[in-house]
């Protein structure tokens, strides 16, 4: 490891933590497409920057970033209001321009500048951190400690901002202050991360860390949390990826990190992601298929039918899946009897039990619940949880035996 | 005379060239259940931003507890549309509710433990403190408008306006909300609510405030809910007026009949 990895390895982290941070609140405003926008016009301020101060000071090429960012900021939020074009367009068209202008002073910057001083200059497009000096990650490292801070002391203004504005306005809140310092915070961290990561894909690095954590979490407080952590995981993995191959630029190697990251999650994560889903929506089709089962075989029983053949079971009216059948055996509440079936004890209990929560949730449905879609499909136990804690007066069943 | 709460005068709000509300005038007395009715785009939801201080009038002022609204330090509470909120945003309940202590607490500061009780309190008075945790998207259209009713209760709100708390919720959740503002009248709170469903206005509210872009009339129910403001409430709008006309129809037969599943 070069001894200058570990000053990019601060920066870049840092830089992570400041762009999940930050996007955190654009997602939450859905305006990730803003964060794209305003990255690409950076470039034709960098480029400028360069052709008037005449070199690659880091300061001229961040104050014409600024300057061009602040701008295209202005007129996303204006032309909106002020002329009949939709903010979608106004975001798409501006991202258009301001690039477009910037890839055209860029080789006029190329092809008039002396050759040694602009070679670096696209360096910018996609990022190359491997270069950053200790100066500018120190820059990095206190941009991104007065934004995290800024955030942690404003939470509960961000939160009304994103989640319902004109509450914050009623009850006297600022929200054109606080809208305000999120543009000038997006704009500065783009014009930070533009030397890491590059013009094309910050926000890659802004967007997904919050679109990650969302898989995480149902809280403000933690989104912020989770999508600060992720990304200055993704910046220091990607950094250090990046530095095994000097030729492979930093910010694709960190966005790639991130992806991944993200890719992960929308798998693995316990509550929305897609493999806990898919599970949840199995081992509750099972239960109630093998409820289903073993209410058949206690009717069965009252009738005075012991024994059910396999094929009743698995055919005809129930029509119940094999596998709950085998649950049902393996989990003790049925046993086979060579091609019959039977409840044992335990099954009988079970069945009687699902009976009497059954009949208590109908009446308690009839009688006065607001239907709640989250509510209808329980099992037993969630059932007489529930009833319990609402002290429900509902005399246990007896009459659930001749159902 | 009793208090009043809201006085609007001579409020003209416009969005760019086009007048939405003209030449209001009106008093809303303090402890009233008043209803905003009026055809679509008539202004209602204007109106209650008007007076939350959403929206700038262009000209008129509005009173609240006789300060000008813009300087008065009374919190108004505010309960939204439900296609305006976001419902998959990540807040719990108790989070909105909190959000209600937000201006009591100020600039930077954190709400603390005294701001959750407090919180828990509200959402108590509500019948909603055994689903703090929920993310609001996961509760039934009732609960979701609790939920905000709470928030306005954890704002000590003294006026209370709701923007059709009751469109598209079923008989039982109706049946809550009632229950809410019964109580909230109770406290002698002031409550206006954005409301559509003629039939149920003289069995809901005290007080009515018929609105098409200009005021038409506003009063106590029994007086003003007749069949000529009606009528010049909702004149041109055909479709409207079968409504109109079966509301009219209640009013002549003289009979409060409570609405039933006939809907």
């Amino acid at each position: 490891m070069q001894p200058n990895t570990l000053v990019v390895l601060l920066g870049t982290t840092t830089l992570g933590l400041c762009c999940g941070l930050v996007g955190s609140l654009l997602l939450l405003r859905k305006r990730a497409l803003l964060a794209d926008a305003l990255a690409h016009s950076t470039l034709p301020g960098i480029v400028l920057g360069f052709l008037i101060a005449g070199s690659q000071s880091y300061w001229a090429l961040g104050l014409g970033a600024l300057l061009t960012t602040l701008l295209a900021a202005v007129l996303v939020s204006r032309l909106p209001i002020l002329t009949r074009i939709r903010q979608d367009s106004a975001t798409a068209s501006i991202l258009g321009i301001f690039f477009g202008a910037g890839i055209a002073l860029l080789s006029i910057a190329q092809r008039s500048g002396p050759g040694a001083f602009s070679a670096g200059l696209d360096h910018f497009l996609l990022g190359q951190a491997a270069g950053m000096l200790q100066s500018e990650a120190i820059t990095l490292t206190l941009s991104a400690t007065v934004v995290s801070f800024l955030m942690i002391l404003l939470h509960k203004e961000l939160l009304v901002s994103c989640f319902d504005s004109s509450f914050g306005k009623g009850i006297g809140m600022s929200m054109g202050r606080v809208d305000l310092l999120v543009m000038l915070i997006l704009a500065i961290t783009i014009v930070i991360s533009l030397p890491a990561v590059g013009v094309v894909l910050t926000a890659a690095l802004i967007v997904i860390p919050p679109a990650t954590a969302r898989f995480w979490t149902d809280r403000f407080n933690r989104l912020l949390t989770i999508s600060g952590l992720l990304g200055a995981v993704a910046g220091a993995a990607g950094t250090l990826l990046s530095s095994l191959r000097v030729d492979l630029p930093t910010g694709p190697v960190i966005v790639i990190c991130a992806a991944t990251l993200f890719s992960v999650s929308l798998i693995v994560a316990p509550h929305k992601g897609l493999l806990g889903k898919r599970l949840r929506w199995i081992q509750r089709k099972q239960r109630r298929e093998m409820q289903r089962i073993l209410i058949f075989l206690h009717e069965n029983l009252l009738s005075g039918n012991d024994f059910v053949a396999r094929e009743r079971i698995l055919a005809g009216s129930l029509n119940a899946s094999s596998s709950a059948l085998r649950l049902c055996t393996l989990s003790g509440y049925t046993e086979m009897a060579g091609t019959h079936i039977r409840l044992t004890t335990e099954g009988i209990r079970r069945a009687e039990r699902s009976i009497s929560a059954r009949n208590r949730w109908i009446q308690w449905l009839d009688s006065e619940a607001e239907i709640d879609r989250n509510l209808i499909d329980l099992d037993e136990e969630d059932i007489e949880k529930l009833l319990d804690r609402k002290s429900m007066e509902i005399p246990p069943l007896d009459k659930g035996a001749n159902l | 005379m009793s208090e009043t709460a809201i006085e609007i005068h001579d409020l003209t709000m416009a969005y760019r060239e086009k007048p939405v509300l003209w030449d209001i005038d009106v008093e809303i007395p303090k402890g009233s259940l008043c209803a905003v009715v009026g055809p679509n785009g008539a202004g209602k939801s204007t109106l209650l931003g008007c007076v939350l201080g959403t929206h700038q009038p262009a000209n008129g002022w509005i009173k609240i507890f006789d300060v000008p609204s813009d300087r008065s330090d009374e919190l108004i509470g505010f309960v939204p549309q439900r296609e305006s909120v976001d419902w998959d945003f990540p807040v719990q309940v108790l989070d909105v509710v909190m959000m209600g202590t937000y201006r009591r607490l100020g600039w930077f500061r954190w709400p603390g433990k005294a701001q959750r009780d407090w919180a828990m309190e509200c959402l108590s008075a509500v019948g909603m403190a055994d689903l703090h945790s929920r993310q609001i998207g996961e509760l039934s259209g009732g609960q979701q408008q609790r939920v905000f009713i709470a928030r306005a209760l954890a704002q000590d709100a003294k006026i209370i306006l709701m923007d059709e708390p009751f469109a598209g919720v079923d008989a039982a959740t109706e049946e809550t909300i009632r229950t809410v503002l019964a109580d909230l009248k109770k406290d002698d709170r002031t409550v206006v609510i954005v409301h559509h469903d003629l039939q149920t206005i003289e069995d809901y509210f005290d007080h009515v405030l018929l609105l098409n872009l200009r005021l038409v009339a506003a009063g106590p129910t029994k007086t003003t809910f007749t069949r000529e403001n009606l009528l010049r409430t909702y004149g041109g709008q055909l479709t409207l007026l079968d409504e109109a006309a079966e509301a009219v129809r209640r009013i002549r037969s003289g009979r409060s009949i409570r609405k039933s599943g006939d809907r």
